[in-house]
């Protein structure tokens, strides 16, 4: 049993890991921030749907956020990445190619992220919208703007301001939730801490490691949004 | 393409994980519950050192996600042999006992945040008269503020226990046959990806479903005081 | 008609429910209480008048400990309440047992009532007296059901306070701190938060339980409680007793400068 001591195993020396879990913490981020990002896409169009869109969407969009949030993150990453396998699989079959071709873990688990966030992400811009008052925007038309220069101007950066916050609590969900993208095979963080703790037999020093590193990062992301939305609500009367 | 009688058959063998997925979500509730109430006084208690520890506790589980904390408790504590030789050990090799561990001592951190909100909603002037009635701290902190507070954080615990419903699911990375576990066995068998997936996810929504109208009737049950006056048939001499 | 503080057959006036000796309050560096110091005998009716900010409430709320004066004594049915500078600076009572002990003997009414939202009247009402004093709940329920009928909400006994008006729930929080059978009763300006049409009903109950002998502490803007029914007035100013007298002396011809501004004003 060659228990090699915490601080050798986690620097940067022959025997040390440091390099491979920081590189584990950026593949998190890198999956984090993609999911992130398609899921405010999604969200921008839930919360459209939600707030001007006819009967249909509105329903496809409460079936939608009512659905994603009722049900585990772990399935919807399994559904992508088996399920995106066979779609590919199947699109190979056409061209003749056979045998299975898996959906690379890191887009199986970006798109699951950026799916069960767009949920989120709809209430969250849903939230921030109705949060403008009505008369800014009606300021906005009178002074002639179109409705396009109207969202341009006006609304979307309040809209953004409100979000803020919001949008804050989503990242760390989601940065929460790429460690689930570990079952795919990515190699983020959790991944190597358990390659780690697998090749060495010390897993709670992986593990513990792992933790420290994710709070890390969620403590300086908690700091750079309490800066942002300083930044962002100047001159804006405090609730 | 969709094969309906697989997915009734698929149906059938996740309801078998229900029981377990059941069981993890309200022991860990309740068991989580009882120490955010603990948390959540630490933090009010005005004791620096208390107030201290206990958000460090809420930070380091807030921020670090849930399937580290499990792999935490179910592969890192069999790192130390004193563990290993602790009484503790038959409980903690087991998959389904580390599991309850992980999700209790998870969600109380978030539970503890909620029942704090509660706590710091109630309003001054009761706790007063709680006082100038001759209550002690511990008695007033009983009788009056924490029903007052549970009271108000209802609405957010219920919200708890469907994410605690959610997070029972990753149970299945270490090895229980939850809903989840049976899913993706299911899935990897068959490579029925879609109705799996379907099936598994209705029983989700129906567990879901199911629990948020229990707690809305025990929300509604616990505050008679706050619904609207009861039109009694005549109010008999009302003195004035 | 003033309240049943009179001597008793022998000439030998009442013995003292109340005594403040040279009370002094500070928040930080403004000085609330600049030596208040007062004295009330069982079965007087004492009304606490002065402007905002004159203190009257603070001193009152020294009285059962709810603020702890930076100095001075108070002494409630006889007992001294013990204090003590901590490492801190500030004072503090020494004893929790005697806090504890002082608060059931002094009941409060508060201006915003603070009835306990997720109890019944009746619940409000038994809740000390079983949970604080120790007697027993049959006991309680019985005397809490008298109460009610004595302040008139008798009916109202198993709604909870939200569902009553400000009067009806004013006079609630009455039978609740009757019920810890207190020695000296405070009222913190009890009918402040009322709509005029709702005054009327606690002020009478407050009268009838004037007549009845009990020792009352009434920091009130009623000048017309406080020329009926009281059997003394204290004028606060600025922290220090300005002026004290009966009734007659106050609203006749004598009485300070400044009452009269306060009063007309």
């Amino acid at each position: 049993m060659n228990q090699v001591g915490f601080l050798e195993l986690m620097g940067f020396g022959p025997q040390g890991w440091g390099p491979s879990m920081l590189f584990g913490a950026l593949m998190t981020l890198a999956v984090a921030g993609s999911g992130f990002l398609l899921g405010a896409a999604i969200g921008t169009l839930g919360a459209w749907a939600k707030i001007a869109g006819g009967r249909v969407a509105r329903s496809l969009a409460d079936l939608y956020t009512t659905v994603l949030r009722g049900i585990p993150d772990l399935l919807v990453i399994y559904l992508f990445y088996f399920g995106g396998g066979m779609v590919l699989s199947s699109i190979a079959h056409l061209f003749g190619e056979g045998g299975f071709i898996s959906l690379p873990g890191f887009a199986a688990g970006a798109l699951a992220i950026g799916v069960v966030s767009g949920a989120h992400h709809t209430e969250v811009f849903r939230g921030a919208f109705r949060a403008v008052s009505r008369g800014e925007i009606e300021a906005a038309r009178a002074v002639g703007m179109s409705r396009m220069l109207c969202f341009r101007r006006i609304i979307a950066p309040l809209v953004l301001r409100y979000a803020l916050p919001g949008l804050g609590n989503v990242w760390q969900l989601v940065l929460k939730e790429s460690a689930l993208v570990s079952v795919t095979g990515v190699v983020e963080l959790v991944r190597e801490a358990q390659i780690g703790a697998g090749s060495t037999r010390q897993p709670f020093d992986f593990f513990i490691s792992a933790a420290a590193l994710y709070l890390c990062i969620t403590t300086l992301s908690g700091w750079m949004m309490r800066r942002a939305e300083r930044h962002f609500s100047r001159g804006m009367a405090r609730a | 393409m969709i094969d309906l009688a697989f997915m009734s058959e698929a149906w059938g063998k996740l309801l078998a994980g229900v029981p377990l997925t059941l069981q993890l979500a309200l022991l860990a509730t309740a068991l989580g519950g009882a120490l955010a109430v603990a948390l959540a006084a630490m933090r009010v208690s005005g004791i620096a050192a208390l107030d201290a520890a206990a958000r460090f506790y809420v930070f380091a589980f807030r921020g670090s996600p849930l399937l580290v904390q499990i792999f935490l408790i179910y592969y890192g504590l069999g790192q130390f042999r004193a563990v290993r030789l602790s009484f503790l050990w038959p409980f903690l090799r087991e998959p389904y006992w580390c599991a309850v561990l992980a999700l209790t001592l998870n969600t109380a951190a978030y539970a503890s945040e909620i029942i704090r909100g509660g706590l710091l909603s109630v309003p001054r002037g009761e706790i007063e008269a709680a006082r100038a009635c001759g209550m002690s701290r511990s008695l007033a902190f009983r009788r009056i503020i924490l029903p007052l507070a549970l009271r108000q954080a209802l609405p957010a615990y219920g919200n708890e226990l469907i994410l605690m419903v959610k997070a029972t699911s990753l149970a299945s990375i270490i090895t229980l046959m939850e809903i989840t576990g049976i899913a993706a066995k299911l899935v990897s068998d068959t490579y029925r990806v879609i109705e799996v997936f379907v099936a598994a996810g209705a029983l989700y929504l129906a567990i879901n479903f199911a629990l948020t109208r229990i707690v809305m009737a025990v929300e509604y049950w616990l505050t008679p005081h706050l619904r609207p006056v009861p039109v009694i048939a005549l109010d008999t001499g009302d003195a004035g | 008609m003033s309240g049943a503080a009179g001597e008793d057959a022998g000439g030998v006036p009442p013995p003292i429910a109340l005594r403040l000796e040279d009370l002094h309050k500070s928040y930080g560096p403004l000085e609330v209480l600049k030596g208040i110091s007062l004295t009330a005998r069982e079965g007087e009716v004492v009304s606490v008048l002065g402007a905002s900010g004159s203190g009257k409430s603070t001193m009152l709320r020294c009285i059962n400990l709810l603020e702890v004066p930076d100095s001075g004594t108070i002494t409630v049915a006889g007992e001294t309440v013990r204090l003590a500078r901590n490492r801190r600076g500030e004072t503090r009572p020494v004893e929790p047992a005697q806090v504890v002990r002082l608060r059931s003997r002094v009941g409060m009414v508060f201006q915003s009532f603070n009835l306990w939202s997720h109890k019944t009247v009746l619940e409000n009402v038994i809740e000390a007296p079983i949970h604080v004093q120790k007697r027993p709940r049959a006991d309680c329920t019985a005397e809490a059901e008298a109460l009610l009928a004595k302040v008139g909400i008798a009916e109202k006994r198993n709604h909870y306070p939200a569902h009553l008006s400000g009067g009806q729930q004013q006079r609630a929080a009455i039978a609740r701190a009757l019920a810890m059978r207190p020695a000296l009763l405070l009222f913190d300006e009890p009918t402040s938060a009322l709509d005029p049409e709702l005054v009327g009903e606690v002020l009478r109950v407050m009268r009838a339980l004037a007549d009845e002998g009990r020792t009352m502490l009434v920091v009130t803007h009623e000048m017309g409680f406080a020329r009926e029914v009281s059997s003394r007035v204290v004028f606060l100013h600025q922290g220090v007793v300005e002026a004290e007298g009966t009734p007659d002396e106050f609203f006749g011809t004598r009485g300070s400068e400044r009452f009269r501004r306060f009063v007309a004003g």
